[in-house]
């Protein structure tokens, strides 16, 4: 199992075995204990014909470390039995993020080394739960105490992973007076600030090399970025960090806004460097435009494109999804392969696809009831059919299930309830449903016609499914 | 007494006529979000027209809550701590362009982050993210004076109480913000107080000194706004932004 030293999270992967006939490379094997090179399972061994489903969420007991990743089995039928899923890597340092053709995921982990801070990309094969693609970098020259927050980005149609690194070192440390929180009374503390600059490396999928890191230079910085890549140049959002005193108070000189750059993949210079628009990056959702722009869907309902060309900026803002309610909602933006964007907001009970070639006009437009916790993870709430015909979402808050609607006319087309109120919803290669569940047994199979598969027990608490 | 006021996604100068339509009153305070919150108004981006309208509403106190991308807070220190260092700054970018935007009397503004229902929030993640706010050098005015606070619902099965229970020193929250019991209610007639808390089912002795006892959907308001209190003993409004006078 894949455990990296500074960071806190976990993989668990289990088989989709509804991909029957499907050869795969190689099976899990037991935890493989380290962040360095390694295989989690032996390649070419002999396994069911199956496709893993790639669990990401925090051990659902003390001391809830996060971020750990796990690989499950989706039933074919109702009375297929399954095995346990299986851990796979612990303490990611970041979310995993799957390729654009969903045949991998890439995990990162950070271990301090004599020499800095160790960053390893491992690329897992989605079919077969075996690692592709390993790798490591090394920061040099950062204090201890220093996180990374490393980002990867798929450049699509190359063999080129973009890793974002966002290097937040300490400052000195000092003595601070704060008030104890339990008891009131005025303590003395050790303390530390912080400052962020960026650096960007790139993996080669074909090697398992990485070239870089390249450092931008941009201290201080915010450490959140948003970034998309396509098959030439990575986009990359990122805002200076705010500075201000009492001097200034009242000026509004504090203020900073985003500004785009766009970097040859394999460069650390930027061909272009643009300013943005608000608001800063706040890990909104993002995609990569079959012409090649990068949209990002910000406050809910705006989508802002980014000219891959010029870096010229639109914005657009969508009237189906522009109603304001006490409460955020989740929000969900994903590229379809037949050029559209399907986007999700279930807080208002609302999917959308619309065309990003005429500004993102509404093609189809389907309301649903509000699921429970629009707002919690998982934030995949509501997903399309492969075709794109179908609209399968969770069920209202107060029946639970699972309903699917016709895309085209909007109807409600079924559903099917035991009362489960599900917290996040995911479409398997295989057409199988997966829901996910707070309490065991938390993973629900359903089948594309909602008859219930199965059930699966984990020691996960599901963010976010691959 | 205790005190009854609002939070809201959508942005003050545009929510507080419709709320004061339906309850009549003006509330004791607003709860506003700040970056990272991904699918909300962000208190920072017009700082000047929401404290006007705070100002306008009657309640001129404003706390902040950030709701990053949920996924998140089953993350890594890194992760936790990149959100807290937006969220800081997102505070520190409205109080430079507010004039009359202070900072609380007794330098303590306490600072949310929402944990939703279904969302598991890492020791890693808090630790992190707590750890960042508590340690901020605001302004650089050497009085560090940002306070983390949970929002959460205490007897969600997620990890939430049970983290925060593990936290030491600096990374202890000063407050829960409970999402739970909902017995709606108004501003005229709230419930008594009767927030849940993470006292009761973990070893956390963070008190719930905030509780959203309304929110919108489930409680069938039509005005933007959820329901908040704090209880006899406990002035939320002295751990909030106060907007002084009209911007």
């Amino acid at each position: 199992m894949l455990a990296g030293g500074l960071g806190a999270g976990a993989l668990i992967a289990l088989p989709d075995i509804s991909l029957a006939g499907r050869t795969a490379a190689g099976s899990v094997a037991g935890p493989v204990a380290g962040a360095s090179a390694g295989t989690i399972g032996a390649a070419g061994s002999a396994v069911p014909a199956s496709r893993y489903v790639l669990l990401y969420g925090t051990p659902g007991t003390s001391p809830f470390h996060g971020g750990s990743f796990a690989a499950a089995q989706a039933p074919k039928v109702r009375s297929s039995a399954l095995p346990a899923p299986k851990s796979v890597a612990a303490q990611l340092a970041s979310a995993p993020v799957s390729s654009p053709d969903q045949s991998s995921v890439a995990l990162v982990t950070v271990d301090a080394v004599s020499s800095g801070s160790q960053v390893t990309l491992t690329l897992v094969d989605s079919t077969t739960a075996v690692i592709e693609k390993q790798g490591s970098l090394t920061i040099t020259d950062v204090p201890e105490g220093t996180n990374i927050l490393a980002t990867p980005v798929f450049a699509p149609g190359t063999t080129t992973i973009a890793v974002v690194l966002a290097i937040t070192e300490p400052g000195a440390k000092r003595m601070i007076r704060k008030i104890d929180p339990l008891t009131g009374d005025l303590v003395t503390m050790p303390g530390t600030s912080y400052t962020s600059h960026h650096a960007l490396a790139y993996f080669d999928t074909a090697t398992g090399s990485f070239a870089g890191p390249f450092h931008l230079g941009n201290a201080p910085a915010l450490a959140l970025s948003t970034a998309a890549a396509n098959g030439s140049d990575l986009f990359l959002w990122t805002t200076a960090e705010p500075q201000a005193s009492q001097a200034t108070k009242g000026k509004g000189t504090a203020d900073t806004t985003p500004q785009i750059s766009a970097f040859p993949l394999g460069s650390g210079k930027p061909r272009f460097t643009v300013p943005g628009l608000h608001p800063w990056p706040a890990s909104e959702p993002v995609v990569t435009l079959p012409s090649g722009d990068a949209a990002r869907l910000v406050n809910g309902r705006t989508v802002q494109v980014c000219s891959a060309r010029s870096g010229d900026l639109t914005q657009t803002t969508i009237a189906s999804l522009n109603v304001i309610k006490a409460k955020p909602s989740a929000i969900t933006m994903e590229a379809r392969s037949d050029g559209t964007v399907f986007m999700t907001k279930p807080g208002i009970g609302k999917a959308i696809i619309t065309d990003p070639a005429d500004s993102f006009r509404v093609k189809n437009e389907i309301s649903f009831p509000v699921p429970t916790s629009p707002l919690g993870a998982p934030w995949s709430k509501a997903v399309l059919s492969a075709s794109g015909d179908t609209l399968y979402v969770l069920g209202a808050a107060k029946t639970g299930g699972v309903s699917a609607y016709d895309v085209a006319t909007g109807k409600l087309t079924g559903s099917y309830s035991q009362g489960d109120n599900h917290s996040g919803l995911y479409l398997l290669p295989s057409g199988t449903l997966l829901a996910t569940s707070a309490a065991n047994p938390r993973l629900t199979f359903y089948s594309s016609s909602l008859s219930p598969l199965g059930t699966l027990e984990t020691s996960l608490q599901i963010s976010a499914v691959f | 007494m205790v005190q009854i006021g609002y939070d809201t996604a959508g942005e003050i100068q545009n929510t507080y006529s419709s709320a004061h339509s339906e309850f009549g009153e003006n509330p004791a305070f607003w709860v506003r979000y700040f970056s990272p919150s991904p699918a909300a108004d962000i208190f920072s981006s017009d700082p000047t027209s929401e404290s006007e309208g705070a100002w306008a509403s009657g309640g001129h106190y404003v706390g902040a809550v950030s709701a990053p991308s949920q996924s998140r807070l089953s993350g890594s220190t890194a992760e936790g701590q990149a959100d807290a260092q937006s969220f800081c700054s997102s505070l520190l970018v409205a109080w430079d362009d507010v004039g009359p935007l202070k900072l609380p009397s007794n330098n303590a503004l306490y600072c949310m982050l929402d944990q939703e229902y279904s969302t598991s929030l890492s020791l890693s993640y808090w630790d992190g993210w707590a750890n960042y706010v508590a340690n901020y050098n605001f302004a650089s005015l050497g009085t560090y004076p940002l306070y983390p606070g949970l929002y959460c619902d205490p007897y969600s099965p997620y990890p939430n109480c049970s983290t925060i229970g593990s936290a030491t020193g600096l990374n202890i929250p000063s407050i829960v913000w409970s999402s739970e019991p909902e017995p709606c209610g108004s501003l005229k007639s709230p419930p008594a107080y009767n927030a849940d808390q993470c006292s009761s089912v973990s070893s956390s002795k963070v008190k719930s000194n905030l509780w959203q006892f309304g929110e919108q959907g489930a409680c069938g308001l039509s005005a933007n706004v959820d329901l908040d209190m704090s209880p006899n003993g406990f002035t939320y409004t002295s751990y909030c932004f106060d907007v002084v006078s009209n911007p």
